[in-house]
């Protein structure tokens, strides 16, 4: 081949790319939504003289360009094989493969934001628990990290100092350990989250030390939904789907949920959620400010409330078998200073039950 | 806008280079000037004012030089236009500087000014500089075509971060240029270069630095691993931006004067000067130092013009006390080689690069430092006086996520790969290969740093506030 045929050749592969994307940009349908990212998608900006003298429209249309490129997912995949396989850089944008299972980097150890989230459990607990309550108790979930990054080489926080930290900040309420009741199978590969059906141990455990036995057997189901958890998207990998599975037996058949959000009631598995952004939500619909699960099976009046994150969601079905009504509280969506409008404070247990990503990024925590 | 963007790639570049090419020859600059001010109003169109105004007074002192040549007039018009555009560049970029040393010196709480620094506005002034200087001593004509000289100064491609063109460099191809396959091959293939360089080497490595700034767990291997990515990102996101202005410049059939030339393989100071931002170097040689003087003076006034040049070198990169000292610290290491150093360096030929590379890699800590205080401590800290460990998890970790990152960085900034490609290239079958994967290459390099960019937010470029 001459040089002048390179030549020819060159511009012209050149120009078709070029020239091919913003047409194919321009005549394809904009989307609402990302799917792989879970967010919602730049709408193309409004031209107006205020935006334009701001920047605003010139900003927002270089993210509508980035967001609705034709391929968008392909190219973002084909960045992450870069990264991860030429420049065989160990994360890409913090997501990393280890052992099968994707995870994120959690570092470093952020002592201000567990010192944040204990100010706030201090809160709670001077404001409304000291006195009016029954037992307290702590429990940490462990991220995936815990179990695959020193590991596998990759940078891991001091989980022992976290750990430390937050016992020592809440000296009111007893600690239970469930590391050792887990190990990284028990969570899903592509998402953050623990499996329901791995963490009837947990379950049993911290029912135990609350005082409380859980003895019925649950028959699994799995869903038929492919389980592309948080990680899949973020890694723009070709990961392989989880498979969401959901504990069943005549507790949680007959678990009244009650959701203060939406004044009514909801499914304890509300698989609606399943052709949604995140079908994690399945279990007690996804992030909710407040709810109530009343046990009318229950064969004790003992109640629990649990200041929790996601992970509770999975676990608090199982847990609900000991108690006639648990109540889950989520102070990342629901500020701790409007509490008193809707729990009255008697003597119920109360479980503070956190993972540690949570922990160490707190700025949510209100 | 950027060039390593996607409304630039896929929106701005593709609509222009429609409209230039639809166009008879004699429309082209106006096409070239209309998209160059779109190009730089899209960022901040309240800076189109700035520009405009210095094209003007470039333009009507041009022609007033021109017309009084000879005269004390000429001389009149031609401080005037160096006083407005010095005065303009300190006004924006220079003036909170001194008003903040002022407050310093005199205990005054002088309110400051908080002006935005127009971007690219240190280019384009320079280059009004040199074309009024270049028609007061007659080596140009004055250009009598407003449009033509307008296009000459906001030209998109080296608009905000050079190379620095002198008019002189391109009077003839702004009146006549040629266009064709080949030039626009070369200039494709030197554009993506610089996209590559600019997005897979200086954009990742920049990454780097940004890690190592956020952490709280230095080391004495971090703070050299922050050195060496930190010279390679601003080697490559420099270096790569001034390949993508000439070969822009090569689509549009102009040919723009080199600007970078493998300045870490240098032997000598002196050498890495030659090969580093050659476009301003050989500005201030030809625009201040051989007006005052030169070399062809007393020794004392010869340190004395090495000095000016080197801090006006140093305060031109920011308006701040690193920056002079960046440039002071080069003065001093010039001048140590033009009087000592220089036989015994060329005779050497390991330790003269290591000499090099040394001096090069600490003075970009001081030009990356926000105080002379940090500057220290991290020269410090490089050199074990920290306080701090040896290396750490971190450091390890990111030395092996990076490493081959920084192999490739190194090796792209040696020559390298183009003398082995053209050492292929002067076989039979060498030839036939390097003409079909060329294309290949360069597309799925283009294909790549797409990708990169559509994942990624962290795309700043560093010499925007020059």
């Amino acid at each position: 081949m001459s040089a002048k045929i390179k030549n020819i050749i060159l511009v012209v592969l050149c120009a078709v790319f070029l020239f091919s994307f913003p047409i194919w940009g321009l005549i394809k349908p904009d989307a609402e939504i990302s799917k792989s990212e879970r967010r919602p998608l730049q709408k193309i900006p409004v031209v107006s003289v205020e935006n334009i003298m701001s920047g605003k429209f010139m900003t927002d249309f270089e993210s509508y360009t980035l967001d609705h490129f034709p391929m968008r997912d392909n190219f973002r995949t084909l960045k992450s094989y870069t990264a991860f396989y030429a420049f065989r850089q160990q994360d890409n944008n913090d997501i990393y493969i280890a052992e099968g299972y994707a995870s994120k980097l959690e570092y470093p150890l952020n002592k201000d934001s567990a010192s944040h989230a204990t100010d706030r459990f201090r809160y709670v607990y001077d404001t409304y628990l000291e006195g009016n309550t029954g037992n307290i108790y702590l429990s940490i979930v462990p991220d995936k990290n815990f179990f695959l990054a020193e590991k596998n080489g990759y940078l891991s926080i001091d989980y022992n100092a976290l750990i430390s930290q937050v016992t020592e900040d809440m000296p009111y309420a007893q600690y239970i350990d469930i590391t050792n009741k887990l190990d990284i199978a028990d969570y899903y590969t592509t998402d953050s989250h623990w499996k329901q059906e791995e963490i009837i141990p947990v379950a049993q455990h911290l029912a135990e030390n609350m005082g409380v036995t859980l003895k019925s057997e649950y028959t699994q189901e799995k869903v038929d939904t492919p389980f592309y958890g948080v990680y899949a998207g973020q890694s723009a990998l070709p990961l392989k789907p989880d498979t969401i599975t959901i504990l069943k037996n005549d507790y949680t058949e007959n678990y009244k949920v009650y959701d203060f959000e939406t004044d009514s009631y909801i499914p304890v598995y509300d698989k609606e959620k399943l052709n949604g952004n995140d079908p994690y939500e399945i279990y007690l619909a996804g992030p909710k400010s407040l709810l109530v699960i009343e046990n009318p099976q229950a064969e004790t009046d003992k109640e629990l409330i649990i200041f929790r994150d996601s992970f509770t969601s999975s676990l608090a079905p199982l847990l609900c078998e000991g108690y006639a009504k648990v109540t889950l509280v989520d102070i990342r969506y629901l500020s701790p200073e409007m509490l008193s409008h809707f729990i009255t404070f008697d003597k119920q247990d109360v479980l503070f039950m956190y993972s540690t990503s949570v922990l160490n990024n707190s700025v949510t925590i209100k | 806008m950027l060039f390593s963007s996607i409304p630039f790639l896929f929106y701005f570049l593709p609509i222009v280079i429609l409209l230039y090419f639809a166009v008879p020859n004699k429309f082209r600059n106006a096409v070239l000037l209309l998209s160059s001010l779109f190009f730089y109003g899209w960022g901040e169109p309240r800076f189109l004012f700035f520009m405009i105004i210095s094209i003007i007074q470039g333009y009507v002192f041009g022609l007033l030089i021109e017309k009084h040549k000879g005269t004390k007039r000429s001389k009149v018009f031609l401080t005037a236009s160096v006083v407005l555009s010095l005065g303009l560049l300190g006004y924006c970029k220079y003036a909170d500087f001194f008003i903040e040393n002022f407050n310093v010196l005199t205990g005054l709480s002088v309110p400051l000014l908080g002006i935005a620094l127009p971007i690219g506005i240190s280019f384009y002034t320079f280059q009004i500089l040199s074309y009024a200087v270049d028609v007061y001593r007659g080596d140009v004509p004055a250009q009598r075509n407003f449009i033509t000289l307008a296009a000459y100064i906001a030209m998109f491609p080296q608009l905000i971060a050079g190379p620095i063109v002198r008019y002189s460099d391109v009077a003839k191809q702004l009146e006549n240029r040629t266009h064709s396959f080949e030039k626009a091959s070369e200039g494709i293939r030197r554009f993506v270069i610089g996209f590559s360089k600019k997005i897979l080497l200086a954009n990742t490595l920049g990454e780097l630095v940004a890690t190592f700034k956020a952490s709280d767990d230095k080391s004495v291997l971090f703070y050299w691993l922050y050195a060496l990515a930190y010279m390679l990102h601003v080697y490559f996101d420099f270096s790569g931006y001034s390949d993508m202005a000439i070969g822009l410049g090569k689509i549009f059939g102009f040919d723009f004067m080199e600007n970078f030339n493998y300045p870490y393989i240098s032997g000598s100071i002196t050498e890495f000067w030659r090969r580093w931002h050659m476009s301003l170097g050989s500005w201030f040689r030809d625009y201040l130092y051989i007006p005052m003087g030169g070399n062809r003076v007393s020794t004392p006034r010869w340190l004395f013009n090495i000095l000016v040049v080197w801090m006006a070198t140093g305060f031109w990169h920011g308006a701040a006390w690193n920056f002079v000292l960046w440039g002071l610290m080069f003065a001093v290491l010039l001048t140590i080689e033009k009087l000592f150093l220089m036989k015994g360096l060329k005779k050497l030929k390991v330790l003269n690069h290591i000499y090099v590379l040394f001096f090069v890699c600490f003075s970009f800590v001081l030009f990356d430092s926000l105080s002379i205080s940090e500057a220290a401590q991290s020269m410090g800290a490089m050199l074990g006086a920290g306080k701090i460990p040896l290396m750490s998890a971190e450091t390890l970790y990111y030395l092996k996520s990076y490493s081959v990152l920084l192999i490739a960085g190194i090796v792209g900034a040696t020559p390298l790969c183009p003398a082995l490609v053209k050492k292929v290239q002067k076989t039979n079958w060498g030839a036939v290969i390097v003409n079909i994967a060329e294309p290949l290459v360069l597309l799925t390099l283009l294909v790549v740093c797409t990708a990169y960019l559509i994942d990624g937010s962290f795309n700043p470029f560093l010499y925007f506030r020059f």
